[in-house]
């Protein structure tokens, strides 16, 4: 650890940072991570926070006005192919395409008035998965990565992980936190058919097929003889007992199999493997589930392809919405039958949503002025839709809110002040969500 | 706050209370905890002081931009007028009450007596209090100005202890602008650098912790000054300190500094130890287990020397600097200009500039000036300037692409978004002169001298750059399109019109960009280098030009400080001044005098960079051990011994290569067997080396910061050397090296040698032998024996750092 002690703009000095920095993965043992955790679990012996949360990201933009945010009563050329149906949320109508999410709807929290300023994939994928608008001075962490950092997590299981990269690892990703809090990837996949359809694995935290713990002992066993020379050399060097912390845990979690257990999802009945649907995106939200049950924190299972500039309908009929609908819908029928909502929040979101107009393509643009977002779980109101928008879909009408907001919202009910403040590799001290409001009416 | 003291305080307070009573003309007097006499409460000096020390003006309370709780007071306290009128007008006056002082709405919460969100902040009792209390009562005036520094002074300027465990006191003393003196040290605030040396009271006592140096940094007001103190170490009875034979200047300055702490440097290292640190240091890889046997049986007196002259000219030596070229100066990829598919290329393009200059010894003020005053065309004609980009920027493999020829770096400026000029301004500070900046584009920093109008001036430097179309290039095109369209030839009428293309130029008129206004007075404010003089605007010249000739020329503090700075960083682990970009009053160099030479050195030797290396690389002090001896195994800032540090992500990858005998494709415009300190882009085309670059730390290069390279060992690290299926898959490739040496040598003692040599540049120990002779009995076959030997190797501390 740096032995430099620089003071930042707030007067907290740069150790109490590093202190912090070095930490938290794995739940290294650090005073100011128990401090937030006690803090925490007080919290949590008044009413049972959320603790962990599943990202299923829709890449592309899907089009609210489908899905989310039907408009029957706009002109053609705006209006939606779709009809709205009725769900079991009181007054709240959705796409006919998702009748199975239609009837979860009382168990989910869906944000109509959502709104931002950037029509362009890479910038606001970040700006969602950080809740916070992208600037070129400073990486902003992904909210796994938050999680991951601010969050105390099970020995032998990594925080965050995600169903690969988003966009190239552009997006979900640590910022300004530093390498340590990076998502694990899951490598793999497991929509295929019988016991070979599944290879799914974290890389790095797994032995690779063909290296047995037992050879793995034998190997640690001789590196003991190996590493001697050099410990010798010098004792108080930091960096030398941090290795050495580090490798000490490393072994605890190549040992562990708690997270190949998890993607053993023939331990799953072959029913609720089914309801989840047997594509990727299905098994993934699985396989996220068991995660969370293990310990995850946060976990991201991607669904791309919403990018609908051509034949918008019948991409979202024939092979979207059936395939979110199956999903989305099992994910949290099963949550909840296991009596895990109450502490895992789903966040089903895109990076925008899409225009109103429909294009001589028959598809829709990117459009961030107004979008829509679906969650439930967590101590989020359930069967309810946050605000609206204009009569075409343009913009919101009422309560209007921002992913800033969004993120704040979430962390609020995961127990983590929005606005506590971090602080970068530079000494800048940081707000999590400087511009998130808490959106009180969500809130249970 | 020693108890006993305050209460005396408070007895003599209590005294001039009931005097101050009893005669109401006469001034009060207050005592501040140091002893000093207030005799006349002023606000700018003692009020905006008090409100600094107790954390008042702080951004977490209410020197936040949005006040706190209805509050509002200037960051740090930047601006009086402002502070003064939110104290006496908001509120309804409130804050203020002439009537009844102690029922000011100001003292009633700071003492608590009323809800505060920040609590209690001092009594009734306190000095604090009594200054407040006295103000008001003197009826709260303001003398504008009158807080005004001129200069603090530190009494003493340095402070060394005999041993640790002493005590002693810092005296601050203010020169305000109208020549008077006070003494200030209770309204200061002392922070230490590094608790486990020095601690230090917020009253300005220090104490020696354990035996070593830093820097208490003194703030008054935002006026921050650092105080050095050293604490020597304790010999035992009888010992004398040694003669410690000297190189050059270098070893002049840190042992002269070793000296005063009583710290003894260790001994010289030896040749192995040495071959295997240099080597990584200067190109980045292992020395080949040939390469450590000859050197070990060389035995020519000037064999060190040789070595270093023969790596400072390999062209891995350029290669890697290129990398750190290219860190400095955020070769982005993701950023630079479309086509998506192109700026990978454009990237290895960023690097391959560099490694030209670098392999050549190009004067690093001319490097700079490449950078910082690029145009894209430079004297070509706009169509010549199409032709040449067509020749330069084709995709091909290799490093040497026609681009490094151009003299100057347009890449540099060449973002497919716009960047503001405050990020121009910001990250020409970072990168050329080891300052960060960017705490005061909102407020005045913290703990430097910057303020917002330095640091907006400094952007306007840039207001005239653009990277667009110009008009020159755009009324040629034009009138080449229509002449086209008039009088076709055949062969034009497939094609589309020609296109300019966007180029890097400075606008002729006005400004490219809106220069950022006085943050006062919101009027037009001329462009400064920071910190000096005003670049006026002068059409037809090139603002950044002069500014370089303000950065190389003359006395600059900091163009030869920060790059001299990062190169020692680079061979010693730790800057003089650390982190190395971040030059600042609060953040002062661990050897001044030091800095100093080599900045001077490299200034006089017309910024030679390879000189200044290998003046380095010579010194007995690059050459000491690891090994620290008894006197020095604290002490990681003064060079006594080599640090431990860790490998560059790049060099990591490189290093696990040369060990395991691999090779890697780095992606489809890298030739084959490339190392990854040859690659440019941000963001390798292969997905496993990215996942190495990520975990062992390589900066993605978002913003003009070394912090990005993450310099801590992470767990992930660990697990990817233990289980990584490239990892192990290359242990056991066919054509790597252990499958390759079983079976051209039989012998097993002779492989163990050659696998030993080969991850960690020296002979195997006999214990290791044994251990090794122990692990083969329990073994089935010789070959798993030996990749588990190899496994071991590549996961000791020994080869994962350099040393």
């Amino acid at each position: 650890m740096s032995r430099l002690a620089i003071s930042d703009c707030e007067g907290f000095h740069r150790r109490d940072f590093l202190k912090l920095g070095a930490g938290g993965l794995f739940g290294l043992t650090l005073p100011q991570l128990l401090r937030l955790q006690a803090s925490a679990s007080a919290a949590q012996q008044q009413k049972r926070r959320a603790n962990a949360v599943i990202l299923l990201w829709l890449g592309g933009g899907p089009s609210h006005q489908d899905i989310w945010d039907l408009k029957p009563e706009a002109p053609e050329g705006i209006r939606s192919q779709f009809k709205p149906i009725s769900t079991k949320a009181d007054g709240v109508r959705i796409s006919e395409h998702m009748p199975k999410t239609a009837q979860v709807a009382d168990k989910m929290s869906i944000v109509r008035s959502l709104y931002h300023t950037i029509p362009s994939h890479g910038p606001a994928s970040v700006f969602m998965t950080t809740g916070n608008k992208p600037t070129p001075a400073l990486e902003y962490p992904s909210l796994g990565s938050l999680m991951a950092k601010l969050m105390k997590s099970e020995k032998g299981v990594p925080p965050y992980v995600s169903f690969g990269d988003i966009r190239g690892g552009r997006a979900g990703v640590s910022g300004y936190l530093g390498t340590a809090y990076n998502p694990f990837i899951v490598e793999g996949s497991a929509g295929g058919k019988g016991k070979g359809g599944n290879s799914l694995r974290v890389r790095g935290i797994q032995l690779p097929n063909g290296f047995t713990l037992e050879e793995l002992e034998n190997r640690d066993k001789l590196f003991q003889g190996f590493d001697d020379t050099f410990r010798s050399l010098d004792r108080s060097a930091d960096l030398v007992d941090g290795l050495d912390a580090f490798h000490k845990q490393a072994l605890e979690i190549l040992r562990s199999d708690k997270t190949k257990k998890a993607f053993d999802l023939e331990q799953e009945k072959a029913a609720v493997r089914e309801r989840y649907g047997s594509t990727p995106f299905g098994q993934g939200a699985l396989a996220a589930r068991r995660l969370v049950e293990a310990g995850v924190r946060f976990a991201t299972v991607s669904l791309g392809g919403w990018d609908t500039h051509n034949k918008n309908f019948d991409a979202l009929s024939k092979r979207l919405l059936p395939s979110l609908d199956q999903t989305l819908s099992a994910l949290i029928d099963d949550l909840s039958q296991r009596g895990l909502l109450d502490t895992t929040i789903v966040y089903c979101a895109g990076e925008f949503g899409r225009t109103p107009k429909i294009n001589k393509n028959v598809g829709r643009d990117h459009w961030a002025r107004s979008m829509a977002v679906a969650l439930a779980g967590g101590g989020l109101r359930r069967g309810y839709a946050h605000g609206t928008t204009d009569a075409h879909g343009m913009a919101p009408a009422t309560d209007p809110c921002t992913p800033d907001d969004v993120a704040a919202t979430i962390f609020h009910c995961l127990g983590i002040d929005p606005h506590t403040e971090l602080t970068t590799s530079t000494g800048r001290p940081i707000q999590l969500f400087r511009e998130g409001r808490i959106v009180e009416k969500m809130l249970a | 706050m020693p108890k006993s003291k305050s209460s005396s305080f408070c007895l003599i307070w209590a005294l001039l209370a009931l005097t101050c009573c009893a005669v109401p003309t006469a001034r009060a007097e207050v005592v501040l905890p140091g002893g000093e006499r207030v005799r006349k409460v002023d606000f700018e000096r003692h009020i905006m002081g008090v409100f600094g020390r107790m954390g008042c003006n702080s951004g977490s309370c209410h020197g936040s931009f949005q006040g706190k709780g209805g509050f509002r007071l200037s960051l740090f306290g930047y601006d009086p007028a402002k502070d003064y009128l939110s104290l006496t007008r908001e509120a309804e006056g409130r804050r203020i009450n002439f009537a009844d002082p102690d029922n000011s709405l100001l003292l009633l919460k700071a003492t608590g007596r009323v809800p505060h969100e920040g609590q209690a902040r001092f009594g009734r009792e306190s000095w604090a209090y009594q200054l407040l209390r006295t103000w008001i009562v003197e009826g709260a005036k303001r003398t504008p100005g009158s807080g005004a520094v001129a200069q603090i002074a530190i009494d003493p300027p340095e402070y060394a202890f005999d041993k640790h465990g002493e005590t002693g006191q810092l005296r601050v003393q203010a020169t305000f602008a109208d020549g008077t003196t006070e003494t200030i040290t209770s309204l200061c605030d002392f922070r230490t650098n590094d608790d486990a040396v020095v601690e230090v009271t917020q009253l300005g006592q220090v104490r020696g912790v354990r035996p070593g140096d830093t820097a208490v940094v003194v703030s008054y007001r935002g006026n921050v000054v650092p105080v050095r103190v050293l604490v020597p170490y304790t010999a035992k009875k009888g010992a004398r300190y040694p003669q410690v034979p000297e190189v050059n200047f270098i070893d002049r300055e840190v042992f002269a500094k070793l000296r005063r702490l009583n710290i003894e440097p260790s001994v010289l290292s030896g040749d192995a130890e040495f071959l295997r640190r240099v080597t990584l240091d200067a190109i980045g890889t292992l020395p080949t287990p040939k390469e450590v046997r000859d050197f070990l049986a060389d035995t020519r007196e000037d064999k060190r020397t040789r070595k270093i002259d023969e790596l400072l000219s390999h062209p891995m030596h350029a290669a890697l600097w290129a990398t750190k070229f290219c860190d400095i100066t955020g070769n982005n990829t993701d950023t630079l200009e479309n086509p998506a598919q192109r700026k990978a290329r454009l990237s290895q393009m960023w690097h391959d500039w560099f490694r030209k200059r670098l392999a050549e010894n190009v004067p690093y003020d001319e490097i700079v000036r490449g950078v910082l005053c690029a145009t894209s065309r430079g004297e070509l004609r706009p169509e010549e300037y199409v032709e040449q980009v067509k020749k330069t920027e084709a995709v091909e493999r290799g490093f040497n692409s026609a681009y490094a020829n151009r003299p100057t770096l347009d890449l540099f400026w060449r973002k497919q978004q716009r960047v503001p000029i405050e990020q121009w301004g910001e990250k020409t500070a970072a990168a050329f002169l080891g300052v960060r900046l960017e705490c005061a584009q909102c407020h005045k920093h913290p703990f430097d001298r910057w303020t917002q109008t330095d640091y907006r001036a400094y952007a306007n430097v840039f207001a005239q750059v653009s990277f667009a179309i110009s008009p020159e290039s755009q009324k040629l095109f034009r009138t080449a399109n229509e002449e086209r369209k008039q009088n076709p030839k055949d062969k034009d009428k497939k094609k589309l019109p020609l296109a300019p293309l966007r180029e890097v130029f400075v606008v002729a008129k006005g400004t490219a960009s809106q220069p950022l206004p006085d943050p006062d007075t919101n009027k037009a404010l001329s462009a400064r280098a920071l910190g000096g003089p005003e670049i006026p605007f002068e059409s037809g010249k090139d603002p950044r030009q002069t500014l370089f000739e303000w950065m190389h020329e003359g006395e600059n503090p900091f163009f030869a400080r920060s790059f001299v700075n990062r190169v020692w960083g680079h061979y010693f682990g730790t800057g003089i001044v650390n982190p190395v970009d971040d030059f600042s009053l609060a953040n002062p160099p661990s050897n001044a005098k030091l800095l100093d030479a080599l900045a001077e050195a490299f200034v006089a030797g017309r910024f030679n960079i390879r000189d200044l290396e290998r003046k380095i690389l010579l010194s007995r002090t690059y050459q000491l051990t690891a090994a620290p001896n008894e006197t020095n195994r604290l002490d990681h800032t003064n060079y006594s011994h080599a640090n431990i540090r860790p490998l560059m992500a790049e060099v990591m990858v490189d290093a696990l290569n040369a060990a395991l005998g691999a090779s890697e494709t780095f992606g489809p415009e890298m030739p084959v067997n490339s190392r990854a300190i040859e690659v440019g882009a941000s963001r390798a085309q292969n997905a496993s080396v990215n996942y190495a670059f990520r975990i062992f730390g390589r900066p993605p290069r978002t913003t003009a910061c070394d912090c990005e390279r993450a310099a801590e060992p992470g767990l992930p690290q660990k697990l990817y050397l233990m289980a990584d299926p490239t990892i192990l898959q290359k242990l056991q490739a066919p054509q790597g090296r252990i499958r390759k040496l079983l079976a051209a040598e039989k012998d097993d003692d002779k492989v163990l040698d050659e696998l030993v040599l080969a991850a960690l540049s020296r002979l195997p120990t006999a214990k290791e032998r044994a251990a090794f002779a122990k692990h083969r009995a329990k073994c089935k076959d010789r070959q798993t024996a030996f990749f588990d030997t190899m496994w071991a190797l590549i996961n000791t501390n020994e080869f994962v750092f350099n040393h």
